[in-house]
């Protein structure tokens, strides 16, 4: 019982990273359609931006956020404005192509640039836990899980209630119908990248303190970020936030109830069925 | 040659010119061992072809039936696991191996087929991409089956014998014929696709699945046929590919970087076309060989080896060649999004406009040579 | 004057043309490494090596030209690599490549084109095992590992039970392989056999089913820094076993040890330790000097390799024959010790390299055994975290 409820709690906090990343891929997608296969790109970005700071001024990796989050944000308005958004109306196997040419030069201009080195990070509360009725909860990854409530609260709030929230909303739900109701559905596509690349890079600030940077970190995240947001319903911020976490209970119970060399495989499993059995994800509405 | 670039720009049927100059193009090719025997551009040339192999499959179900599938490495897997099996534990000469390999391939791709084609779009590709890799890992976990992680090394490949010739699988010769020989039967059933009825079923659920449909057309069953198709020949070049490199994991047999090469291959020659694999293998491979390590190029005859440009790439780019592969996918997808043959048909129109604009031009003699 | 310019300009260039017409020109010799990709992090420490054995060789006077190759970690690049050295550059011999698949792919090469071929850290144990004439191999292969650090807690005290946690690559699953079954060889109970895909985030469920089996051992393998993942959530959840043991590679490296909070007391086994003589601590301090960072065993394994080579250049220069022939029978005294490349149970061409199992105390790694090379006393059990 200790280590089913043990390995349900680190499953829901590392399920909280995963969900912010997820949420990320699930704007951009929403609002302009495109799957980003450069998604962990921009993570590994966020990580780098990161560790820099940590690095060069000693800046904790949270409080770096006010700084990764911003300088993400205006990186994916740049990459909207001169790559992506030449690329709206095209084939979407050119979309792929493009994001993925465009995550290989990321990945490898920073190895140009910091060489391959595995960079760690290690702050005071690295590999620190409280102890709660016998069970451990890491103080990275619980303080990380508050982060991400508090920003997926933040931007589902803006999303909800503010204008500029609601013309993205808009758009993600009919881009046609949004121009014509006088919605400048570029300027939406734009701010749509920036935050979810915004988004990307918060993910990589908060796996920093306890995770390894390099180069190449970002495939497998990307990956997972496909599944989150499938299984969340594509374009539902809610539906990533509860699909993060469902993998990442996902994963730490079959680590334990099935195989730990099969987690993954189980979740690619379970996104096939939801997949097939409602293809809207969880929380999507129908796009049939 | 004008026959040539017509017959690829509409074809409609058997064009003898083309089809000659076709068969003239193998029979060159085919020559290269007499010249030439460097090892390395007969490995190069082996590259070419089991990448024009792979794309030209790739291009039956993605091209052809619009249907991007970003994990034909399941098929590449299965064909070289199959084969390497085979012939490790049971002793089974390979050219049985790949039969049954692409037999196998076939009935993982109607099971893939069944699951994956309920979905459209982007979540067909998502569900392409996930398929192949439960099966990547469970090749890793299964280890009793496939030895996991540690792979399949070979130790020896049997010479075929037959009545008239024995060939032993030693050095580069044989490889080179039978890679060569496969992608000219790839090609070959592409333009099948391309003429046939089955093939414009494939390419009318390509424009518009649900008028297709209307028309009678069952749309499930033709892109089954088109991925069985693809998968076969996938895994026949995996097959190849694992007996020539003689060792696969499932890293290398079921990662998401074969798959991916396969699109790009199609995406930088021009989708959905015969010769569009062809012309992007050529350039991916050529390309990518030439950053990583340019003295082919001396090698090959087309470069001195004191010349700048190969001191040049080793000494600034040799860090950087996957750098320079993703700036080539960017500018191909932003500036050419037909691929580098929709860049030669978009110059051959214009060089015939402007011909056509002369009422008597005077290069006319050397444009029909 | 004009004259005078004159004279000086042909004077400076018969200087220059000097050394080419003394000496023969430089031996040639192939580098294939994984520069790109996954693997490029370990693969620099490799290049690394290489350049100190280069700038010794240059001392010793020995005139080599490295001609470099990359294999971007794929075995069809490593073929074209090898077959662009072997019959383009037509080198003398090949230092690499780094992975296991490269460097099998090229040792096939190597055979058939009769290309010395010397391979300095690639794991899996067939490679030397095929009766290959023309390769050689510096590390010990992956079966080394695992009996090193099982004798070891063996020594230390009396474990009855063990846990395996692995990252499913070749590295990991084969040392496993053979530490599972030479662990109940010497009758201890394999309690826990959990392989990982490498890069995962969390690791806690699979270690908190660990714990539960309250295993004697961990045993643990990663070949990059996901050692320090699981070491950091190891701690996290409290789990403490007599020893942990971390199959070289990932808990071989400077960024573990400065982990100290998680490092102290671990246990770990090497090709090389740089404080295994005075020529290692010269080489270690110079490493550390030139690129900033402690050495790994791979960046030794390089660097020996490759003094290893310049040796056989020495004695049989360009020629490929002389150069295996030297290869073959002839001995070095490096900074990972004697190295001679013998036949024994079923290897060929292969050096006999110890491995010493060594334990991270206050920040620095010891070497705690075997006895004979033990510069420290192990501490065991593992007392607990601080």
């Amino acid at each position: 019982m200790a280590i089913f409820l043990q390995s349900l709690l680190s499953g829901i906090l590392v399920g909280g990273v995963y969900a912010l990343i997820g949420i990320g891929l699930t704007i951009i997608f929403g609002v302009m359609r495109v799957i980003n296969f450069a998604h962990g790109d921009l993570l590994m970005l966020g990580m780098y931006v990161t560790w820099g700071l940590f690095a060069l001024f000693n800046i904790d990796p949270y409080l770096s956020l006010l700084i990764t989050a911003p300088v993400l944000f205006l990186w994916g308005v740049l990459l909207q404005k001169v790559f992506i958004n030449r690329v709206l109306n095209a084939l979407p196997q050119n979309q792929i192509l493009l994001t993925i040419g465009m995550g290989l030069v990321m990945s490898n201009a920073i190895m140009l640039a910091f060489t391959s080195d595995y960079r760690i990070l290690t702050t005071s509360y690295t590999s620190s836990a409280f102890q709660v009725f016998g069970l451990s909860v890491s103080q990275p990854l619980l303080y990380s899980f508050l982060i991400t409530v508090a920003i997926t609260g933040a931007l589902f709030w803006f999303l909800q209630n503010t204008d500029t929230g609601q013309a993205i909303r808009a758009t993600a739900q009919d881009r046609d119908a949004a121009q014509l109701m006088g919605i400048n559905v570029k300027r939406m596509s734009v701010l749509a990248f920036g935050l979810g690349t915004a988004m990307a890079g918060i993910a990589g600030a908060l796996l920093a303190p306890t995770y390894y940077i390099f180069p190449q970190v970002g495939g497998p995240f990307t990956l997972k970020a496909f599944v989150v947001v499938v299984l969340g319903g594509m374009g539902s911020i809610v539906g990533a936030t509860l699909g993060g976490i469902l993998i990442g209970v996902t994963e730490s119970l079959s680590a334990v109830y099935v195989a730990s060399g099969l987690k993954e495989l189980v979740v690619y499993v379970l996104f096939l069925l939801i997949l097939l059995f409602r293809p809207a994800g969880l929380l999507g509405k129908s796009r049939t | 040659m004008s026959s040539l670039l017509r017959s690829l720009r509409t074809p409609r049927g058997f064009s003898a010119p083309a089809f000659l100059a076709y068969l003239a193009v193998i029979g060159l090719v085919a020559l290269v061992p007499q010249f030439s025997r460097k090892p390395l551009i007969l490995h190069m040339w082996i590259m070419v072809f089991l990448a024009i192999a792979q794309g030209s499959a790739w291009n039956i179900v993605g091209g052809y039936a619009g249907q991007y599938s970003v994990g034909h490495a399941a098929y590449f897997g299965i064909g070289a696991y199959t084969t390497m099996l085979l012939l490790e534990l049971h002793q089974i000469a390979p050219w049985y191996g790949i039969g049954l390999s692409m037999l196998n391939a076939v009935l993982l791709s109607v099971v893939i087929g069944s699951i994956t084609f309920r979905l459209r779009g982007p979540y067909f590709v998502l569900a392409s991409i996930s398929m192949a890799e439960i099966i990547r890992l469970a090749a890793l976990h299964f280890k009793d089956l496939t030895r996991g992680a540690e792979g399949i090394l070979l130790n020896g490949i049997p010479p075929l014998e037959t009545p008239w010739f024995t060939v032993k699988f030693l050095g580069k010769v044989p490889f080179f014929y039978t890679s060569l020989g496969l992608a000219v039967i790839v090609i070959s059933v592409t333009w099948f696709v391309q003429h046939s009825k089955l093939g414009y079923t494939f390419q009318a659920i390509r424009e518009d699945q649900d008028a297709a449909h209307s028309l009678g057309i069952n749309p499930t069953l033709h892109k089954n046929l088109a991925l069985m198709l693809s998968a076969a020949f996938t895994a026949a070049a995996g097959s190849l590919f694992a007996l020539y490199v003689r060792f696969i994991d499932p890293n290398i047999a079921f990662g998401i970087d074969v798959s991916v090469q396969m699109v790009l291959i199609c995406i930088i020659g021009g989708i959905g076309t015969i010769l569009g694999p062809v012309v992007g293998s050529v350039v991916l491979v050529l390309l990518s060989e030439s950053l990583r390590n340019p003295k082919w190029l001396v090698q090959a005859g087309l470069l001195a080896d004191s010349s700048p440009t190969v001191a040049f790439i080793e000494a600034r780019l040799s860090n950087a060649h996957v750098l320079f592969y993703g700036v080539l996918v960017v500018v191909v997808v932003l500036f050419a999004p037909e691929g580098f043959l929709g860049l030669l048909r978009t110059a051959v129109a214009r060089v015939k406009k402007r011909l056509a604009a002369k009422p008597t031009p005077p290069s006319q003699p050397a444009a029909a040579a | 004057m004009r004259l005078a310019s004159l004279l000086l300009s042909t004077v400076a260039a018969a200087a220059l043309a000097l050394p080419g017409l003394a000496g023969a020109a430089p031996v040639k010799i192939g580098f294939i490494n994984t520069i790109t990709g996954a693997e490029a992090p370990i693969g620099e420490t490799m290049t690394n090596g290489l350049e100190l054995a280069l700038e010794d060789l240059k001392k010793q006077g020995v005139d080599v030209k490295v001609i470099r190759q990359d294999d971007t970690g794929k075995p069809d690049k490593a073929i074209s690599a090898i077959e662009q050295l072997a019959t383009g550059d037509e080198v003398t011999a090949i230092v690499g490549p780094y992975t296991s698949a490269c460097a099998n792919a090229v040792a096939k090469q190597a055979e058939q084109y009769g290309v010395p071929q010397v391979i300095p850290a690639a794991s899996k144990e067939e490679i030397t095992r095929q009766g290959y004439k023309w390769v050689f191999r510096v590390n010990a292969p992956a079966n080394v590992y695992a009996k090193a650090l099982i004798d070891a807690a063996l020594a230390f005290g009396k474990p009855k039970s063990v846990a395996f946690i692995y990252e499913s690559t070749d590295f990991g699953s084969s040392l496993s392989k053979v530490g599972k079954e030479y662990a109940v060889a010497k009758g201890l109970t394999v309690v826990a056999d959990e392989a990982y895909q490498k890069g995962s985030p969390d690791y806690r469920s699979t270690l908190s089913k660990v714990k539960g089996q309250n295993p004697d051992l961990v045993f643990m393998v990663s070949y990059v820094a996901d050692a320090i993942l699981l070491m950091r959530q190891s701690r996290e959840l409290g789990l403490k076993p007599q020893a942990f043991l971390g199959g070289g590679a990932g808990f071989d490296t400077a960024q573990f040890e400065g982990e100290k909070d998680i490092s102290t007391n671990v246990f770990s086994v090497t090709q090389w330790t740089p404080d295994s003589s005075k020529a290692s601590m010269e080489f270690a301090a110079r490493y550390q000097a030139k690129f900033g960072k402690r050495p790994t065993y791979h960046a030794a394994c390089t660097y020996t390799s490759m003094m290893v080579v310049g040796a056989a250049v020495k004695k049989g220069g360009a020629d490929r024959a002389k150069v295996r022939e030297a290869l073959a029978t002839d001995t070095w005294q490096t900074i990972m010790g004697e190295v001679k490349f013998e036949a024994y149970d079923g290897y060929n061409n292969q050096n006999h390299n110890a491995m010493p199992v060594i334990q991270y105390q206050a920040g620095k790694s010891v070497t705690v055994f075997p006895a004979k090379v033990a510069t420290a006393k192990a501490v065991y059990p593992f007392p607990g975290w601080k």
